[in-house]
């Protein structure tokens, strides 16, 4: 799904934001990106939904070499990658069921077929009744479920999650993580950004570390090895 | 455009959605071409009317050709007939001359009392409604191969003059159009700009779900070709009742004998021009401030 060698991205100016960082994710895995502030991890996944092109090395996103394709096959390219933020996304002058719409009107779907679709991506993030009202009006947990949802929505193969637990407190945490542990197990591949420990240990998911641009380890080797 | 051939109504209604949504941008930004085509559109108006203007009162031109005393007054009338061919040619002989011209004294008529008949020369008159300056110059000067003739008169003295001074004013004026219309170009794309910036958040996310750049851009292409068709418009409505009813004033103070016709002084075509000129300079402003918001993106 995710394949990178020895990947290197250099800001004019600025020492690497990513160092010679070799890895691969599997289809169908859940993934953990951790590390302290400015190791990385945004980067690295700003260059996997390609918001950015790396410096030197590879990278391949389901099976295409990402520095060949062209500007113009982005967007079908990030139509099977969901994105989640930290600071959620959402447009505040659009109701919750228009902002969830949006993958799907890109994808030219009839009206008929977007609100069917987004009414069931809703009721599954528990949001069915909430879908005429503004992202303002909702808390912060429920955003993030919204901004969940319009990931989901157009059944993305990849999931992308830059510090999706950031802004929330822990019940808020839990019910946003459970959604994307539930995208999982239907078979949606997920890459979590992450620098909250706590979601490390109770999911005991495979963790890729990076530390001043640097991947430091490698969760399927730590569990190979046996070591925790 | 393929895009917007599949899905003309979804993005016809993307465009008013965000209008509506937006309605002070939308309002700043037709209000800003309204007035960069109002502006542009007077001017053109103005060297237009004084163009036809010109064209008019040269149309009214009788051109005299005054004969020697001696000149065989029949003669001369013939040949200026062939030399000016569908034109009224009218032969006045010195006495008649006199009379046209107590005729024209009115109260003080008794001022010719005692000038004998011979005093002004005979001539020959041609009317050529419509003619222009250029054709009555060459008419003129083939009027002065007739025989006895002395002299050639058109009015050319002021007329010539106000053609230097119109044709002057017409450079002047177009250089004018030329920086008014660039100055007005970069006022309403700023302005257009400003609209864009203000839905960049809109636009990231467009992008980040999978839109191309043709399905951002089309509502957007649309928005500047509706505001800049209505600001247009509205800018020639203006003028052109500014027309009918300065029209009038304009003859009154002119001194004018005959009416300019307000198809001369606005025609449609001038009307039709300024709309889609609004409509084209809101299309392209739009189109670039867009585009340059999706090469940041």
């Amino acid at each position: 799904m995710i394949q990178l060698y020895h990947v290197t991205k250099q800001y004019s100016g600025e020492a690497p934001a990513l160092r010679d960082v070799s890895l691969r994710v599997e289809k169908g895995e859940f993934v953990f990106i951790t590390g302290p502030s400015g190791a990385g991890k945004s980067t690295l996944i700003r260059l996997i939904f390609c918001a950015e092109s790396a410096t030197s090395g590879q990278l391949l996103v389901f099976g295409r070499n990402l520095a060949k394709v062209k500007p113009a096959q982005i967007p079908y390219l990030r139509r099977a990658i969901g994105v989640v933020f930290q600071d959620f996304k959402l447009l505040p002058d659009r109701t919750v069921a228009e902002n969830v719409a949006f993958p799907l009107e890109v994808r030219g779907l009839s009206a008929k077929e977007v609100r069917r679709k987004v009414q069931g991506m809703l009721r599954s993030v528990g949001l069915e009744l909430k879908g005429s009202k503004f992202p303002l009006s909702l808390s912060g947990g429920e955003q993030q479920r919204v901004a969940v949802a319009r990931a989901l929505v157009g059944e993305p193969a990849l999931l992308l999650a830059d510090e999706p637990t950031g802004n929330l407190d822990p019940e808020r945490t839990q019910e946003v993580m459970e959604l994307l542990h539930a995208a999982n197990a239907r078979g949606t591949t997920v890459v979590v950004a992450t620098h909250d420990r706590g979601l490390l240990e109770q999911y005991k998911k495979r963790i890729l570390a990076l530390e001043n641009g640097k991947l430091v380890s490698d969760g399927a080797q730590v569990r190979r090895s046996g070591t925790a | 455009m393929k895009t917007l051939l599949h899905r003309p109504l979804y993005f016809l209604s993307r465009a008013f959605e965000a209008m509506a949504r937006g309605p002070q941008v939308a309002m700043v930004a037709t209000a800003t071409i309204f007035v960069a085509v109002l502006v542009t559109g007077l001017f053109a108006t103005v060297l237009h009317g004084a163009g036809r203007l010109l064209e008019t009162w040269s149309g009214e031109v009788e051109i005299s050709v005054y004969l020697k005393p001696e000149a065989d007054l029949e003669a001369a009338r013939q040949a200026a007939a062939a030399a000016a061919p569908g034109r009224r040619v009218e032969a006045v002989s010195a006495r008649e001359a006199l009379q046209r011209f107590r005729a024209s004294l009115g109260n003080q008529a008794a001022l010719l009392d005692g000038v004998g008949d011979e005093v002004l020369p005979p001539s020959v008159e041609v009317h050529a409604p419509g003619i222009r300056l250029a054709e009555a110059r060459a008419l003129a000067s083939r009027l002065m191969a007739v025989p006895g003739a002395a002299e050639v008169d058109f009015g050319n003295a002021w007329l010539e003059r106000l053609e230097r001074v119109l044709r002057h004013l017409r450079l002047a004026g177009l250089a004018l159009l030329v920086v008014l219309g660039g100055g007005a170009a970069v006022l309403v794309a700023n302005t257009l700009r400003l609209g864009v910036l203000a839905r960049s958040d809109e636009i990231e996310i467009m992008k980040l779900v999978g839109a191309t750049d043709a399905f951002v851009e089309i509502p957007f292409f649309i928005e500047g070709f509706l505001q800049g068709l209505f600001g247009g418009s509205l800018a020639a409505l203006t003028l052109l009742v500014a027309a009918l009813f300065g029209l009038p004033r304009l003859e009154a103070a002119l001194g004018l004998s005959f009416p300019l016709a307000r198809g001369e002084l606005f025609p449609p075509s001038l009307f039709l021009g300024l709309s889609l000129g609004g409509a084209a300079l809101g299309l392209v402003a739009s189109a670039l401030s867009v585009r340059r918001e999706l090469g940041r993106a």
